[in-house]
């Protein structure tokens, strides 16, 4: 490949793709997205063209900024680094040894793929921000980019040929597969949410205003077919049915949009995936930085009899923001055996699906319906004071709060091996969490007061690059003397043996 | 990947076994951790002053004496609940080197024993604030490449205490591996390690 010749010159002397500023400039009009949008919305009235000369010449600025960046930036391959030089009156160079580099990635948006060309960032290990951002490169070059450092890393180029052919591919996700997806995920609700409390921020005044007509014109329009209650209530439903029919078919759309043509591939401890419909983003990472594994099953996922496997990788931990960058989702959806078939791949000594469960203290379950017992008891007590007999319809919540905590503590379990410790919970929606020991950063025996009175601890572990939400290795309710036997091995495990990084 | 006895476990001699020996704090840390718990209760009482005084203003001369009852009041409970808070937090908090790596204890209510392994320490700080200072304390402060534990700290340490603990925790991530270099630790606490309760 041509490209590749002129990467391995002298000095780096590779520019960015001749229309990288015009990504550039709109990458900083995003940023001054919300500043334009107040001088449109309040810049109206007095003084309008004044307004507007102030907006022409910052965006005059940033054009101009965004043209000498591209004239200034310079990159290129020297030996086995990656030299990058930019700037005009504060020149940078920066230096980054190729087998440092431990993520590629390349982000095309439906405009990056209209031009032809990608945005790409390397990373390299632990750090929490890009060692550089390439805004933006041509599609030949970004892909030499991703050769070089892929050979970089000790592998041939004949083994980064095969990868794309088709070899390695561990999952691919069929529409029908992203159909389920979207009907498991729901991710129409969250979006709606966000959109409907976007658009009440944004919108000036109330926005019950908005509805107002909406309603009006629906009660006329009942009034002027004089329907019975019967007729309205059925109309209710089906309304109520047509707005989740709709949610779900927003879901479908979204789960397509994100994982259209979801590809994972493996070779040679690289993984590597690709996905997206309209912004495709590729990225790759080694398979050694997987600090965590979890697979999930929703009541939903059973319905479908699919799982979901998800990761959390030691690359760019701190940008959760960006999360489409990093690899996230192993398997978004797919069935238990392929899970497990994917696990057994890539993590074959952990055993996957046959952990040896142990279980909580027989007592767990007491301490799991202690609070909603309690809860509903006094809500209970407190409405039946007030409201007579119909208060006390709470109390009938009590024995399902006993028989979900006797389903959660059976289904609660923790499995330790040669090279993992598990941890599975929930009942309904369920979480199997599993860590390398050879990953784990340390160890922690907690008990508060009730834990104490009932003989019980906790044991947590921590692995690098954790999110801040989700699920974690934390055990409670164990018994005192396991916890701390458990804890005392792990301990003595990580101890004994150094990091795998 | 090595495998791990999992029946055989020698628990007594790990910093988890509910009876493992832990080292308390250095005695001045006693007096840095009261010194600095008055302080803090001062500045509640100062500020609550405030509200207080001007009611009393509001409703006349009467009102000063109990404005001054109640200040004197609060300042006896919050005073002397922070002297004996922080009494209790000293006895509560512990640490321990042995060849797993760095233990802690602390906690009343709440309690957590925190191990953090000599092969996942990534680097460590010595900090002195002016209370550490004034009693010849200082603060290690142990960093992991780990998320909710990334960094543990350990205040008022004695001064030869803390260095100790850093070399014998720094030193041997050169790799000497084994057995840990014992911190010259003062004449009152004995080697951590060595010992465990019986």
């Amino acid at each position: 490949m041509a490209t590749e010749a002129v990467l391995a010159a002298a000095t780096p002397q590779l520019r960015l793709h001749p229309w990288s500023w015009l990504f550039v400039l709109l990458a900083q009009l995003r940023n001054f997205a919300l500043p334009l949008l107040a001088l449109l919305v309040f810049g109206q009235g007095g003084g309008w063209e004044q307004w507007q000369l102030y907006g022409a010449l910052a965006g005059g600025a940033l054009a101009l900024v965004s043209v000498v960046q591209y004239f200034t930036y310079r990159y290129g391959v020297i030996g086995s680094d990656l030299v990058i030089r930019a700037g005009i009156l504060n020149r940078t160079s920066r230096t980054i040894p190729l087998a440092r580099i431990r993520n590629v990635s390349l982000h095309r948006t439906l405009l990056h793929r209209l031009f032809g060309v990608a945005e790409v960032r390397l990373e390299s290990a632990g750090g929490t921000t890009a060692e550089a951002h390439m805004r933006v490169l041509s599609l030949d070059a970004a892909s030499a980019l991703e050769r070089l450092v892929q050979v970089g890393h000790g592998r041939d180029a004949a083994a980064v040929d095969a990868d794309a052919a088709d070899a390695n591919v561990l999952l691919r996700l069929p529409t029908v597969e992203l159909v389920r997806l979207g009907l498991i995920s729901n991710r129409g609700v969250v979006v709606l949410g966000a959109a409907f409390a976007a658009a009440s921020q944004m919108v000036p005044g109330d926005p019950e205003q908005w509805f107002r007509p909406v309603g009006r014109w629906l009660f006329g329009q009942a009034e002027m077919l004089q329907m019975g209650w019967l007729a309205t209530v059925l109309v209710a439903l089906a309304l109520l049915l047509g707005a989740v029919v709709l949610l779900r078919l927003l879901s479908i759309v979204l789960a397509i949009v994100q994982f259209h043509g979801f590809t994972l591939r493996e070779r040679d401890g690289v993984l590597g995936v690709e996905s997206g419909l309209l912004t495709r983003v590729r990225a790759h990472a080694p398979l050694r930085k997987i600090q965590f594994w979890c697979v999930s099953e929703s009541l939903l996922h059973r319905l479908f009899r699919r799982r979901s496997l998800d990761v959390e990788t030691a690359v760019s931990a701190g940008e959760g923001k960006d999360s489409s960058r990093s690899i996230n989702h192993l398997a978004p959806v797919a069935t238990a055996g392929a899970v497990a078939a994917l696990v057994q791949r890539l993590l074959p000594e952990a055993g996957y699906p046959a952990f040896d469960w142990q279980p909580l203290h027989p007592r767990a379950w007491r301490r799991l319906c202690f609070w909603p017992l309690l809860l509903t008891l006094l809500a209970g007590l407190g409405l039946g004071l007030r409201f007579g007999a119909p208060g006390l319809l709470p109390l009938l919540l009590l024995p399902w709060w006993v028989l979900r905590a006797r389903r959660l503590a059976a289904a609660t379990g923790w499995a330790l091996n040669g090279t993992v410790v598990a941890y599975r919970s929930g009942w309904l929606n369920r979480h199997t969490a599993f860590a390398e020991l050879a990953k784990l950063q340390g160890v922690q025996v907690l008990h508060g007061p009730f834990d104490r009175r009932r003989g019980m601890a906790t044991v947590a572990v921590d692995t690098a690059g954790a999110a801040a939400i989700g699920e974690r290795i934390h055990i409670r309710f164990l018994p005192e003397a396991e916890a701390r036997r458990l804890a005392a091995q792990l301990g003595r495990h990580i101890a004994r043996n150094p990091l795998a990084w | 990947m090595q495998s791990m006895p999992t029946a055989s476990v020698d628990a007594p001699r790990s910093a988890f076994a509910a009876d493992a020996r832990f080292e308390r704090l250095s005695p001045n840390a006693r007096r840095g951790m009261r010194v600095s718990a008055l302080v803090g209760s001062l500045l509640v009482l100062m500020v609550s002053a405030v509200p207080l005084f001007l009611l009393s203003v509001a409703r006349g001369e009467m009102a000063v004496a109990t404005w001054l009852s109640l200040e004197a009041a609060l300042a006896v409970l919050l005073l002397s609940s922070a002297w004996l808070l922080a009494g209790a937090r000293w006895r509560a908090t512990g640490w321990r080197l042995d060849e797993d790596g760095l233990a802690i204890r602390r906690g009343l209510l709440w309690r957590s024993e925190t191990l953090v392994p000599r092969s996942r320490v990534q680097h460590v700080d010595l900090g002195h604030g002016p209370i550490d200072r004034l009693f010849g304390l200082a603060t290690l402060k142990v960093h992991t490449a780990g998320t909710h534990l990334s960094s543990v700290t350990l205040a008022g340490m004695a001064q030869a205490d803390a260095e100790a603990l850093r070399d014998a925790l720094v030193l041997d991530e050169r790799g000497d591996g084994g057995q840990p270099a014992r911190p010259a630790v003062a004449s009152s606490a004995a080697a951590p390690g060595a010992r465990h309760g019986d």
